[in-house]
């Protein structure tokens, strides 16, 4: 079911999963002020963090020997996909719930939908 | 009529009376935590010091206990808080309720005073109904289990009918469900097992259904009237992200239990279910992100009260740092295995009760003193610049960062040397114990601690006496 | 004016956070029955209480690259054979024996507890206690009074928590029957005790 960690890969499983969660956060920080700014020039930063991310995931899920059972390959993929498209869709939602509030406060960064 | 700059009761209504009284014994306990925090650190480095008198399991039973009396009363004060502005109505059985404080309070100090002067018993079931249930987090006797169990009950009757006589709005629903939930599982903890297994599957049903899950909740009703309150964002929004928090919360978090179950004896689907659920517990915080940054964009509101502003934004950092960055570290069996019940769990549990539940209460405390003093300034421009509060924060958030970085030194080492080297013995354990990396952690730890014990004197000095003699008003943030 | 949708509206959310809610709950109340049974004592994972009268290792099992407990040959505890009643009953009384005394304040057992002392999940086979022969005297002897026995060079000691013998032989029984739960390799690498004969 598990294949226990390594010693020599201690370091490395604390570090990418570290990474993991803060570059996901930052991806989702990015992406949020890009899209609130209207500014396209941070987008490209986001999905760098993203690609952070992704290396990270994979680093750890080779250090943690994840790859070796069907199961936890596919969680990790599973985790890429997410992570990936959480921003998109709470966006999305900050955006529909708050319709009403816009209507009233006036012009919004809506220009990507 | 409100009186500026004096501590006057009037100035509050009904529940929010009671409230103060419960913040007041929350913060006595959140100093007896760092007291006895303090001690039990200090014996790490000094083994002699009161052995045989207070033992460093006295001093750690009483350092997590107050722990999590003091959040819950944290938690308790603020719903009698938000009550009566919420329901608009007065809290239906006040006397009722100030009685059950007094009673709580009175069973509170009985069981800390048998935990210092009694300690231990003869290993018969008299033990656990009259000194100590010997549980990690619930030791509390079954005496008082049962005197909890039907406060609480008090409790809930209080705020469920005031909120049914009154308004039942979106957040007096989730909010009575899930006090129904919090005080419900805790029956789970209130009985004997021979079976360890048995014992530790319903125990953690206890402290991850409550820390992971109904605790949150309760923390996110919480914000949602705070952000009602001192932002001004409209109900609808507040109650629908409620919603959306409540689902992702509880839908990561119940199942979540599953990381708990790897190594007790439980089968092994266990290690699927933890992992899944794990990998899935960052994305409520991934959505308060998203949406902290939109609501931030999408007003420019006056924040009529900085301290507890800045004990938000500290709980953001705090919540995501500890519960997020720190638990995911250590979740995956694969190396949860080495880490499990070292210094890595002490490291996470402090940064995450810390940043996630203190730091919210703190800011309660702040908004309650605010009210108390008639509603007093407490942006900019406060005497001497406000440096009070801003040390305290400052302190007790550096003293709590440095703590844990500590201790995450001491558990690197022990996973090692203790878990993967010397194989879990107990001469594995004394090896780690006595690395010079572990030992320095240890060190640290005991000066950050008392840092940290600086800052909360602060704290409660800055509380004691923030809005004094204020004349001018807060600015209302409150929508039309 | 924006219209609303219904993914965004706020009575699709409260739907979606009781169904979201609900449904954990009944997913975890249907593990929870799935589960217990295999936790029960005498079941596989976690064996009877009479398994103390054999002889309890923790071997390497190359499926599950984990080591696991293998019950072995009759080793009756203290030399005395019990049957299931008295078994429960001193291990009964040394589960509550530990919770009176606070061990769990200083030790971890599964793990769990606090981080002062060793963890005692497999203390029955510990190397600390010298040969297989002395074991049984050695923890009895330990557990009613530690308070002389700097077992290592920080200075901790255990303090004497006035244990009585009997007290003492029911730990000792927990503490085996303890070792013999299948804790899916929790802890890891154990070096154990000598007991082949």
């Amino acid at each position: 079911m598990i294949e226990p960690a390594s010693l020599g890969n201690f370091f490395t499983i604390f570090f990418t999963s570290a990474m993991v969660i803060m570059l996901g956060a930052l991806y989702a920080l990015l992406f949020a002020f890009s899209r609130l700014k209207g500014d396209v020039r941070l987008m490209p930063l986001a999905y760098i963090s993203y690609a952070g991310l992704l290396i990270s995931t994979l680093f750890l899920a080779d250090a943690a020997n994840l790859l070796k059972h069907p199961f936890w390959t596919v969680i990790v993929a599973f985790m890429l996909v997410g992570y990936l498209l959480a921003p998109h869709a709470i966006w999305h939602l900050c955006v529909g719930t708050h319709a009403d509030e816009h209507a009233e406060v006036g012009p919004v960064p809506l220009k990507d939908f | 009529m409100a009186t500026l700059g004096m501590l006057d009761s009037a100035n509050l209504n009904g529940g929010q009376k009671l409230a103060v009284k419960y913040f007041t014994v929350a913060i006595m306990l959140f100093g007896a935590q760092v007291l006895f925090g303090l001690l039990s650190g200090l014996q790490y480095l000094y083994p002699d010091f009161l052995y045989g008198v207070l033992d460093f399991s006295v001093n750690r039973m009483v350092h997590i206990n107050a722990l999590v009396v003091w959040l819950l009363y944290g938690f308790l004060g603020s719903v009698y808080w938000l009550l009566e502005e919420e329901s608009q109505h007065e809290v239906v059985g006040l006397k009722l309720g100030n009685l059950i404080y007094w009673v709580l309070t009175a069973a509170v100090t009985v069981v800390v005073l048998v935990y210092l002067f009694v300690q231990i018993g003869p290993g018969k079931e008299s033990s656990i109904w009259l000194i100590n249930e010997g549980r990690e987090y619930i030791e509390a006797p079954r005496w008082a289990d049962i005197g909890i169990v039907v406060s609480v009950l008090v409790v809930f009757y209080n705020v469920a009918a005031t909120f049914s006589k009154g308004r039942y709005t979106g957040i007096a629903g989730v909010l009575v469900l899930d006090m129904l939930a919090l005080f419900g599982i805790y029956l789970a903890g209130m009985f004997y097992t021979t079976n360890i297994s048995i014992d530790q599957y319903w125990w953690w049903w206890v402290i991850h259904l409550w820390v992971e899950a109904t605790w949150e909740v309760m923390v996110a009703c919480i914000m949602a009237y705070g952000l009602m309150k001192v932002l001004g964002v409209s109900r609808k929004i507040v109650e629908t992200w409620l919603y959306i928090e409540v689902a992702l919360m509880f839908g990561s978090g119940i199942l979540g239990l599953g990381h708990h179950y790897f190594w007790i004896g439980t089968p092994e689907y266990w290690f699927s279910i933890g992992g899944f659920f794990s990998a899935l517990e960052p994305i409520p915080l991934v959505a308060m992100v998203v949406h902290a940054v939109f609501d931030a964009g999408a007003r420019h509101a006056k924040n009529s009260n900085h301290p507890a502003m800045a004990w938000l934004i500290a709980h953001a950092f705090g919540n995501f740092f500890g519960a997020g960055v720190w638990g995911f570290m250590h979740t995956l069996p694969q190396i949860n295995l080495y880490t499990h019940g070292t210094q890595w769990s002490a490291s996470h549990g402090h940064l995450a009760f810390f940043g996630a539940y203190a730091t919210i209460i703190i800011a309660m405390f702040y908004l309650g003193i605010q009210r108390w003093r008639g509603g007093t300034w407490m942006s900019g421009d406060l005497p001497s610049n406000g440096w009070k509060w801003k040390w305290a924060l400052g302190l007790l958030n550096l003293g709590m960062v440095g703590m844990t970085v500590a201790m995450l030194v001491s558990g690197y080492v022990q996973s090692q040397i203790e878990r993967a080297i010397e194989g879990s013995s107990w001469m594995g354990y004394f090896a780690a114990q006595i690395h010079p990396w572990f030992v320095q952690g240890m060190w640290w730890r005991e000066v950050f601690g008392v840092m940290f014990l600086v800052g909360f004197i602060l704290l409660v000095w800055d509380l004691l006496t923030i809005g004094k003699g204020e004349s001018r008003a807060m600015v209302s943030a409150e929508a039309g | 004016m924006a219209t609303s949708q219904w993914w965004a509206s706020e009575s699709f959310w409260r739907k979606t956070a009781i169904w979201v809610t609900g449904g954990s709950f009944v997913a975890l109340m249907f593990l929870t029955m799935d589960t217990i049974p295999q936790i029960s004592t005498g079941s596989k994972r976690v064996p009877a209480y009479s398994v103390i009268n054999y002889r309890i290792s923790y071997k390497f099992d190359e499926t599950r690259h984990v080591q696991v407990p293998v019950i072995g040959a009759k080793e009756p505890l203290f030399g005395k054979e019990l049957n299931e009643e008295e078994a429960e009953a001193l291990v009964k009384l040394g589960k509550l024996t530990t919770q009176s005394k606070n061990c769990m304040n200083c030790h971890t057992l599964l793990g769990n507890g606090a981080y002062y002392a060793p963890d005692l999940t497999k203390s029955w086979l510990d190397q600390y206690w010298g040969t297989k022969e002395v074991r049984e005297v050695q923890m009895l002897e330990f557990i009613k009074d530690p308070s002389d026995k700097v077992h290592n060079s920080m200075g901790r000691r255990m303090p004497k928590l006035e244990i009585t013998d009997e007290e003492a032989r029911g730990v000792v029984a927990f503490l085996k029957w303890m070792s013999s739960i299948d804790t899916n390799g929790f802890p890891y690498n154990f070096k154990s005790i000598e007991q082949e004969n």
